[in-house]
């Protein structure tokens, strides 16, 4: 029991006594996931509101494809891009492979379907009619959407908040592209697995209480946001 | 303002088919229907929300069934449901959503409709906190901040109960006056139809089977669905026996009824009365009107200002009669009193055979 009240103490040490690359790793990771998050509710929120809002053959189908990459395995997400970014993939020249820019990329195909789907359902959930109003007070299609999302905020950030808590806890994706190289690409989720392996367990504990301190101020940040226009109950 | 013509537009096992419309500018258009005849249909085709399968759409002399028109078009137009579809936004913003769609910015034209639709006190509130009436009054407001050419109005205020209703309807009335737009508006309220519009047409079942003046409708329904429909509650079926210029005497059932019609003799025909236009009295005395029977009153309700009558003469018969006349007659179910109308005040519609 006492190695874990001792790697409690060591912890708390490691993150007051200011320690530099505890602090490099938890900067990346955050600079990662959410500029990742970033991107895939700039493309994902218009491209899902889209499909939500139009009508064309194959919809359901679309749907469906898009829930199923909801589901997407981190690990299968990293491979894939990872084939692409290696020296002899496709992408090759950019030289992206063991980059931040190439774990945004791998985080950002993981995001992607879940902001998608979950604007899909909740453009959905706006009644029909009142795009309709919309589009008749002279709106645009593009400005509907926007006025519509407006509407929906509180669903449409409970879609960030969810693709952001995926993103900064995951592990497998950016460890396959990014390598875990120290001062390069180490987040806190593959630091964490490499000190644990190693049995430094006061300096895995101290990256996993980052790690949820870290999360907690952005869904902090993100629900205040959310909350602030609710109409009092 | 609007021409249409031979529209079809089919939504699941509906098919809406109107071959001909025309609504001038600066006329109320009132088209009325049951439930289901595809009013709203046809007024979302009108909005431009509904693409039409086949047919033609000019709308202030664009073709509106060019993509590159409706957003030209959308800008020219208001459309009102009958839900008013505000945004979780103050009463202010929402009013100026239109201009700001527009990229525009009019504070003095929101001031302006703010205060004609009486709602200049709500302006700061939050619009998903207002009661019924004054969410129509803003999305009213709403419809008119950019001075539309064209109002389209669907159901409007359907849910509404009669005060509030009358007291807004005051004010779009004053507004519609001073803005000289076009108006079409769909309801399924006969009665506050005919009162407002310059002319008015009745769509059953994706049909419109009528269109002309108010009162000639009300008067000369040209089928029986239509007379059931604008309020003429006794219809009966007959033939016309003989004809003495255009006094037709028409055999329905048991009784002949004189009618005053251009129907020829031998004709099938719809005998058409509508209730406000029969008398009820005790004595036999008909004061001149021909048709005179001595009936049997089968029930007495209370139907809108008025109580509704409903006769047995020979056939059913419904009258109107005022409460002050039903307490004076001592009107009650297995009375015996005398129905009588004039030959004027029933119409014929010929049967298609």
């Amino acid at each position: 029991m006492s190695f874990i009240i001792q790697g409690f103490q060591k912890a708390l040490h490691l993150i007051f006594s200011g320690n530099a690359e505890i602090f490099g790793i938890a900067r990346l990771s955050l600079t990662v996931s959410l500029l990742a998050t970033a991107a895939a509710v700039l493309a994902g929120v218009p491209l899902g509101s889209w499909i939500a809002v139009k009508r064309f053959p194959l919809k359901k189908l679309l749907i469906a494809l898009v829930n199923t990459g909801m589901g997407l395995p981190p690990v299968v997400a990293g491979l894939v891009v990872m084939l692409f970014l290696a020296r002899s993939g496709p992408l090759g020249f950019l030289n992206w492979l063991y980059t931040p820019t190439g774990m945004i990329i791998a985080q950002f195909i993981i995001a992607m379907p879940i902001i998608t789907a979950l604007s899909i359902s909740a453009m959905q959930g706006v009644d029909p009619r009142f795009y309709q109003q919309v589009l008749t007070l002279g709106a645009s299609d593009w400005q509907a959407i926007k006025v519509c999302l407006k509407e929906i905020r509180l669903t449409v950030l409970a879609a960030v908040i969810a693709g952001f808590g995926r993103l900064v806890a995951e592990v497998g994706a950016v460890m396959i592209v990014g390598g875990n190289i120290r001062h390069q690409t180490r987040m806190l989720t593959t630091a964490t697995v490499m000190e644990t392996n190693m049995g430094n367990f006061d300096m895995a504990i101290a990256l996993g209480l980052i790690l949820l301190t870290l999360s907690f101020a952005v869904n902090l940040a993100l629900t205040l946001i959310q909350q602030k226009k609710v109409l009092p109950r | 303002m609007i021409k249409l013509s031979n529209l079809r537009l089919s939504a699941g096992s509906f098919n809406l088919a109107v071959d001909s419309l025309n609504i001038r500018e600066g006329e109320v258009f009132a088209i009325i229907g049951p439930n289901g005849a595809g009013k709203t249909t046809l007024l979302n085709a009108m909005a431009l929300l509904r693409e039409p399968s086949a047919g033609s759409l000019e709308i202030m002399g664009k073709d509106a069934l060019a993509p590159a028109n409706k957003m030209f078009l959308r800008r020219a137009m208001s459309v009102v449901f009958s839900q008013p579809y505000l945004t979780n936004d103050t009463v202010y913003d929402n009013v100026a959503l239109p201009l700001k769609l527009r990229g525009q910015k009019d504070g003095a034209a929101v001031e302006e409709m703010l205060e004609l639709f009486q709602i200049s006190h709500l302006s700061d509130r939050n619009a998903r906190t207002l009661s019924q009436g004054e969410s129509h009054r803003a999305a009213l407001a709403r419809a008119f901040v950019t001075k539309p050419k064209l109002v389209l109005l669907d159901e409007p205020f359907a849910s509404l109960d009669e005060r509030v209703k009358a007291s807004i309807a005051r004010d779009l009335r004053r507004v519609l006056k001073a803005s000289n737009a076009a108006v079409v508006f769909v309801t399924q309220d006969q009665s506050g139809a005919l009162t407002l519009c310059d002319t008015l047409a009745v769509l059953v079942n994706g049909k419109i089977l009528q269109q002309g003046e108010p009162q000639d409708i009300v008067n000369r329904p040209v089928s029986a669905e239509v007379a059931d429909f604008v309020g003429v509650e006794t219809i009966l079926s007959g033939k016309v026996v003989s004809r003495q210029d255009n006094l037709c005497a028409v055999a329905a059932g048991v009784k002949t009824l004189m009618v005053v019609s251009d129907c020829g003799g031998g004709d099938s025909v719809f005998v058409c009365v509508r209730p406000e236009n029969v008398s009820v009295s005790l004595g036999a005395d008909a004061g001149g009107r021909r048709n005179n029977f001595k009936s049997r009153v089968v029930s007495v309700a209370p139907w809108g200002l008025e109580y509704k009558v409903e006769l047995d003469c020979g056939f059913t018969l419904q009258a109107a009669v005022t409460k002050q006349l039903v307490n004076g007659l001592g009107l009650k179910p297995g009375g015996e009193v005398y129905a009588s109308f004039k030959a004027t005040a029933a119409h014929l519609i010929k049967r298609i055979t």
